[in-house]
């Protein structure tokens, strides 16, 4: 893999361009693309192209994962009555169908398709931090293997739903929770990785001419996304951190009794857990704004207010949705402002189309 | 298989009214409780939702007619075939600007009504009578604040039925052994809280759904126009058996409740009469483990299990446990005042003292927990009084 220098500068670019010198080329192959065998070749791998690749792989596994257990959900549900599951086993299966899915199958998969693109799309040799996004998907693979395995521990996996409110999860929880917890933060620190590695790609490896606002719209949406998930992924963190210590070091966080509130941990979900919806809804609304055009043979109409849009979308969600708790209805607010809220994308989402 | 060909055969009976379902509604508008749409309820509040709810569902059927019609309209008469040219704009600040306003407008116009049904939902201000609802895992607790009235509210489908091995009724977990009742025409507010994880006491028909969290109370008030039976259920995840604990509301004429309340009066104090009386008196012990069997299933084998085994790592065993095998004390203790920091309640307000001696009694003789170990109403008292 050659250096972005190496593009840019026609000096350098010389001996991939023209058979000027044939001994030059011979070993800058051998010294460039000398890619090992077998198993070595993924663990290893810092192009972006192989990671992208494991990232989809892995993202499909895992949504055959989560689909097998949403099939044995449905199985259940199938008929009234008790058919092929406990209740207990019942509820694990949903939590972890909904973390799968949202962990280990939305977010991977587009962190794939940003590693394959974003290079390509903005002129970049490779992502700016390669090793990082070796490590940020190597130990996802760790972090669902903690997380499947509690299902076989005595009392069985994490079975608070996907959202754990606390005390269901806390107090009233199986001793998988820990499992939950480390898991979560593996899967946190991934996203992150991922999120910087984006973020640095785009703000200093796009080709010369390539200004902001040449930048393909899936480009930007991603770029959007990866603020979000460094605003936000922190937050998780904390918020899974304090269930841990609420459950198995005597915390008080969210425990009235000890002068915490329950309510809170959903306020404090929530301010990962909205901006999390758009974490997985952004790239697609790129994607969409590259396909369409590009089938439709015509430039995206209003372009830059897409881009605007989806500034706007970042900030509005980050600092007015997430601390209103909007999906508590029942809990404590009403539901005027998640009308609203999901207007304003609705029509961003048309525009963009 | 035979089951599975009715629910498919219904289900597809159901499209044609699902396709013309906006006008069937609008005709119906407050009639019959729809299976498919939101219903209209028993409360002017949820009368006020159902019209809110009616009224954005037609925006939505407006707005999705204009923009797929222009949509599919203009795929059909651009298209290639047709020798069509794409137009090459692709900036237009007025569109922008008109598809921003009028979106804003008609979220306006849907805020201002919504805003004031939200109000007068949160408006509990002076009612005619309050009940304390406290959701636990798995049932309610109702607590008329102006009597001594106060029970749990239990689900009453059969084990049976939930095993398959009875034939389902028609409110299969949607009954319970005691529901609460409320007089028509009268502001009942509803105080909501919780004793252990959240829950959330949802009644559609009264349009009130709230999340009973523990260690704060929530309020929520609902007058009842017309009497009947209204059925709803937890909405919170609350744990292993969320889907059992149903909530059933009967609301009464006033006449009828206040005979009701004077009959439930009389029983509060004929069983605090027969609970003293009890003290002085021994059970026998096939008569304690045969109530004993009772109270445990109906109670305890939510989470311990009918065999006693619990659900390892999750809720304990009572068969072959110490505390079932030696501390006595320790047991009717735990039964009575719960373990704080677990899921094992405080019973002590739930059962009385007689129940509580044949239920412990039980658990210390069945399973093979052979102590032969009898514990009587007096035994519980004095646990209860602190001796």
């Amino acid at each position: 893999m050659s250096k972005a220098t190496e593009v840019i500068s026609p000096d350098t670019s010389a001996p991939h361009s023209g058979q000027v010198n044939g001994g030059h080329l011979h070993d800058d192959h051998e010294h460039h693309d000398h890619i090992p065998k077998g198993i070595t070749r993924w663990l290893f791998t810092t192009n972006h192209k192989d990671i992208g690749t494991l990232y989809l792989w892995f993202a499909f596994i895992m949504f055959l994962v989560g689909g097998a257990m949403a099939m044995v959900i449905r199985a259940e549900l199938f008929q009234p009555g008790l058919q092929i599951v406990e209740p207990n086993f019942f509820n694990q299966m949903t939590t972890v169908h909904g973390l799968i899915m949202v962990f280990g199958a939305v977010m991977p998969a587009f962190t794939g398709l940003a590693n394959w693109l974003i290079p390509m799309m903005i002129g970049a040799p490779d992502m700016a931090l390669p090793r990082m996004n070796n490590w940020s998907f190597w130990i996802l693979p760790g972090a669902f293997l903690i997380l499947l395995s509690s299902l076989f521990m005595e009392g069985g996996g994490p079975a608070f739903g996907w959202t754990f409110y606390a005390p269901l999860s806390t107090t009233y929880s199986g001793d998988s929770t820990a499992l939950f917890v480390f898991s979560i933060h593996i899967m946190g620190i991934s996203s992150i990785m991922g999120a910087i590695n984006v973020i640095v790609t785009i703000f200093n490896m796009r080709a010369p001419g390539m200004t902001w606002m040449k930048m393909p719209l899936f480009v930007w949406t991603w770029l959007i996304t990866a603020f979000l998930l460094i605003a936000v992924m922190p937050v998780l963190a904390g918020a899974v951190t304090m269930v841990l210590t609420d459950k198995f070091f005597g915390t008080s966080f969210f425990d009235a009794a000890g002068g915490g509130d329950p309510v809170m941990f959903q306020h404090i979900f929530w301010f990962f857990g909205h901006p999390e919806v758009y974490i997985m809804i952004l790239p697609a609304f790129g994607i969409i704004s590259q396909i369409v055009p590009t089938f439709s043979r015509k430039q995206l109409f209003g372009c830059v207010y897409g881009v605007r849009h989806g500034v706007d979308c970042a900030a509005l969600f980050c600092c007015m949705g997430s601390p209103y708790v909007h999906h508590g209805h029942a809990g404590v607010h009403g539901n005027v402002f998640h009308v609203c809220h999901h207007a304003y994308l609705g029509a961003y989402w048309c525009k963009s189309v | 298989m035979k089951q599975l060909t009715t629910v498919f055969a219904k289900w597809c009976s159901s499209i044609p009214i699902l396709l013309f379902s906006p006008l069937l509604f609008a005709q119906e508008a407050s009639e019959e409780a729809s299976s498919l749409n939101l219903r209209r309820g028993a409360t002017d509040i949820s009368g006020q939702v159902y019209d809110l709810h009616m009224l954005m569902f037609f925006i939505c059927v407006g707005i999705a007619v204009v923009v797929f019609g222009v949509m599919f309209a203009s795929m059909y008469l651009h298209r290639k075939s047709r020798g069509a040219k794409p137009a090459n704009f692709h900036e237009n600040v007025k569109v922008e600007i008109a598809w921003t306003v009028i979106p804003f407008l008609i979220l306006i116009f849907m805020a201002v009504p919504a805003a004031n049904t939200l109000i007068a939902m949160e408006d509990t201000s002076e009612p005619d009578m309050t009940v304390l609802v406290t959701g636990s895992q798995w049932k309610w607790h109702y607590k008329y604040m102006d009597s001594d009235v106060e029970f749990y509210s239990l689900l009453a489908t059969q084990r049976e039925q939930i095993e398959n091995k009875f034939q389902k009724t028609d409110n299969y977990l949607l009954e319970v052994d005691r529901p609460l009742v409320i007089p028509t025409g009268k502001k009942v507010r509803f105080l909501i809280t919780s004793d252990d994880v959240i829950h959330s006491w949802w009644v559609p028909d009264f349009a009130v759904k709230k999340d009973a969290n523990p260690g704060f109370i929530n309020e929520s008030w609902a007058k009842v126009n017309e009497p009947g039976i209204y059925r709803g259920q937890c909405a919170e995840l609350c744990g292993k058996d969320h889907g059992y604990m149903p909530v059933v509301v009967i609301a009464k004429e006033p006449a009828e409740f206040e005979k009701w309340m004077g009959e439930q009066e009389e029983i509060v104090r004929k069983a605090k009469e027969e609970e003293q009386r009890l003290l002085s008196m021994n059970m026998s012990m096939d008569e304690l483990m045969k109530e004993g069997e009772r109270v445990y299933n109906a109670t305890c084998a939510a989470c311990h299990m009918p065999n006693g085994e619990g659900l390892p790592g999750v809720f304990p065993a009572l068969k072959g446990s110490k505390m079932a095998l030696e501390d006595q004390q320790g047991h009717i203790d735990i039964v009575l005042h719960g373990k704080s920091g677990t899921a094992m309640q405080a019973f002590g307000k739930m059962l009385s003292l007689k129940e509580i001696a044949a239920v412990v009694t039980y658990e210390r003789n069945a399973w093979g927990n052979k102590t032969g170990d009898m514990v009587q109403a007096k035994d519980v008292n004095a646990v209860a009084n602190g001796n």
